[in-house]
């Protein structure tokens, strides 16, 4: 199965590790300017899969929450990845001030934290990954 | 004379400084109240204010100090919110463009390293680089809402980062604690506050120290065990100890910042003769408190920023515009671009 294919049909993930790798295989299929909206709630590994995506798209440097500054931008051998946490934003026209158009350089990969406080500006051929956390600490992962 | 501008996120900062006798006047407009509203910083409302604020905070400047001794303008370019940022950079260079005087870019995170040392300034202007030289090498730690960084300022002034956070920052640890505990905004002071009325021992969090041997710091551990343990305690029950569980979640934050402190010092055997504290978070008495044990322990000077140049301040970025003339990234002039993804070095 590819990693499209089983993410369609669900992961189930039992260590940070894990789920980076699961991550890293996705970097690798991903289409240019590709966005990826991961939804889940606070503490299920949102920034986690993003640092395995980093790897994946062979960067470096460290990834970290960009809750802050709202967004933070990695350069990869050849792709950018800009990860935006849309934690604060309560409205799609708010990303207007944080001029992300100007900073997206082709071919990046947007991944978004929190996608459903800006959904009316999400691109429709998004992907959707719904991640989420058991009681008893596995993290299930979903593609839309 | 330097006149600085900030505006990197939710403050708008005018300030004066001359490298002859010290900060010579500070103005600031806090959206905070704004933001407050809001459960956080909304971007494009802050932009709007940086917009609105700028031009009256710098008349006041104006009556307050002559703009004729004014020889540079320094201006807040990164790290930050880009369009707050831009609204900064435009200010700047209209600013150096009316005085005829150059026009330098400051990274924030380096402001915030040499925060500690206005008020080392401030007490014996004439004597800086002197007093400066003994308190090199230095071992700085800015702990914000945006991020936690241990850094060396070493005796030719150089700046070295050596270690950040992997994942959460601190000030963030203390802002996403609150929202689970369902406080407001800004998370962190009403975390502390009610954290006085708290035993930090009540409760076990992870220190968040990851491999003891390693300087890089993580508090998403930290979030995730105090969201396992909400989950199984009933509202009441939070309700009861919400002093306990503030006083022993702050706590595990600071003993994760102090552990890797103390860590960085031994690991430098002896060669730091200041230890630094700045950033947002650095207003946290607690962690002043930890800080200021561990310096005297391991009898280095400890050098906290003033409460005032903890926050986004343009005091700042006046100094930091002097005392860092030397940084290697420095940009300067009218091509000045916005980067709101700098890092400390």
């Amino acid at each position: 199965m590819s990693i499209l294919e089983q993410l369609r049909a669900g992961v189930i993930t039992t260590s940070a590790e894990a789920m980076q790798a699961l991550a890293v295989e996705l970097a690798l299929v991903l289409p240019d300017d590709t966005t990826l909206a991961l939804h889940g709630d606070l503490g299920v590994g949102k920034t986690t899969f993003v640092q395995g995506l980093a790897r994946g798209l062979g960067i470096t440097e460290p990834v970290t929450s960009p809750t802050f500054t709202l967004y933070t931008l990695h350069r990869g051998p050849r792709h950018l990845l800009a990860h935006l946490d849309a934690y604060r934003l309560t409205d799609a026209a708010q990303l207007d001030a944080l001029m992300l158009d100007d900073f997206l350089i082709s071919p990046y990969c947007l991944a978004i934290e929190w996608p459903e406080n800006i959904a009316a500006r999400l691109p429709s051929n998004a992907l959707h990954l719904d991640l989420g956390i058991t009681a008893d600490g596995r993290h299930p992962i979903r593609l839309r | 004379m330097i006149l600085a501008l900030e505006s990197s996120c939710d403050e708008t900062a005018v300030a004066a400084f001359d490298p002859r006798h010290g900060v010579a006047g500070e103005w600031i407009h806090s959206q905070m109240a704004l933001h407050e509203r809001h459960g956080g910083v909304v971007p494009d409302l802050a932009t709007r204010e940086h917009l609105r604020h700028f031009g009256p905070l710098i008349e006041r400047a104006r009556t307050e100090v002559e703009f004729g001794l004014v020889a540079e303008v320094a201006v807040t370019h990164g790290p930050g919110l880009a369009a707050c940022l831009a609204i900064g950079v435009a200010a700047g260079k209209s600013l150096g463009l009316a005085l005829h005087v150059p026009v330098t870019g400051v990274n924030h995170l380096r402001a915030h390293a040499w925060s500690p040392f206005i008020g080392v300034h401030a007490e014996a202007p004439g004597q800086f680089e002197g007093r400066l030289d003994t308190l090199l090498p230095h071992l700085g730690l800015i702990v914000s809402g945006g991020n936690t960084l241990l850094f060396i300022l070493d005796a030719g002034r150089r700046i070295t980062t050596l270690a950040g956070t992997r994942d959460d920052a601190a000030g963030e640890a203390l802002d996403k604690g609150a929202k689970l505990l369902g406080l407001g905004y800004p998370g962190g002071p009403l975390i502390e506050q009610l954290a006085l009325n708290g035993r930090a021992d009540a409760f076990d969090f992870p220190r968040g120290i990851g491999r003891r041997d390693e300087l890089d710091f993580s508090f998403s551990g930290l979030k995730t065990s105090l969201r396992y343990l909400l989950e199984k305690m009933p509202m009441e029950q939070i309700q009861a100890r919400l002093a306990d569980l503030c006083a022993s979640y702050q706590q595990a934050v600071v003993d994760a910042l102090a552990r890797k402190a103390g860590l960085a010092l031994e690991r430098g055997e002896g060669g730091f003769r200041s230890l630094g504290l700045s950033g947002g978070v650095a207003n946290n008495r607690v962690l002043r408190m930890s800080l200021d044990r561990l310096a005297r322990e391991q009898g280095v000077a400890f050098l906290p920023a003033a409460p005032r140049h903890t926050g986004d301040n343009a005091g700042m970025i006046a100094f930091s515009a002097w005392a860092d003339r030397d940084n290697p990234a420095k940009e300067q002039g009218m091509g000045l671009r916005i980067n709101p993804g700098l890092t400390l070095a």
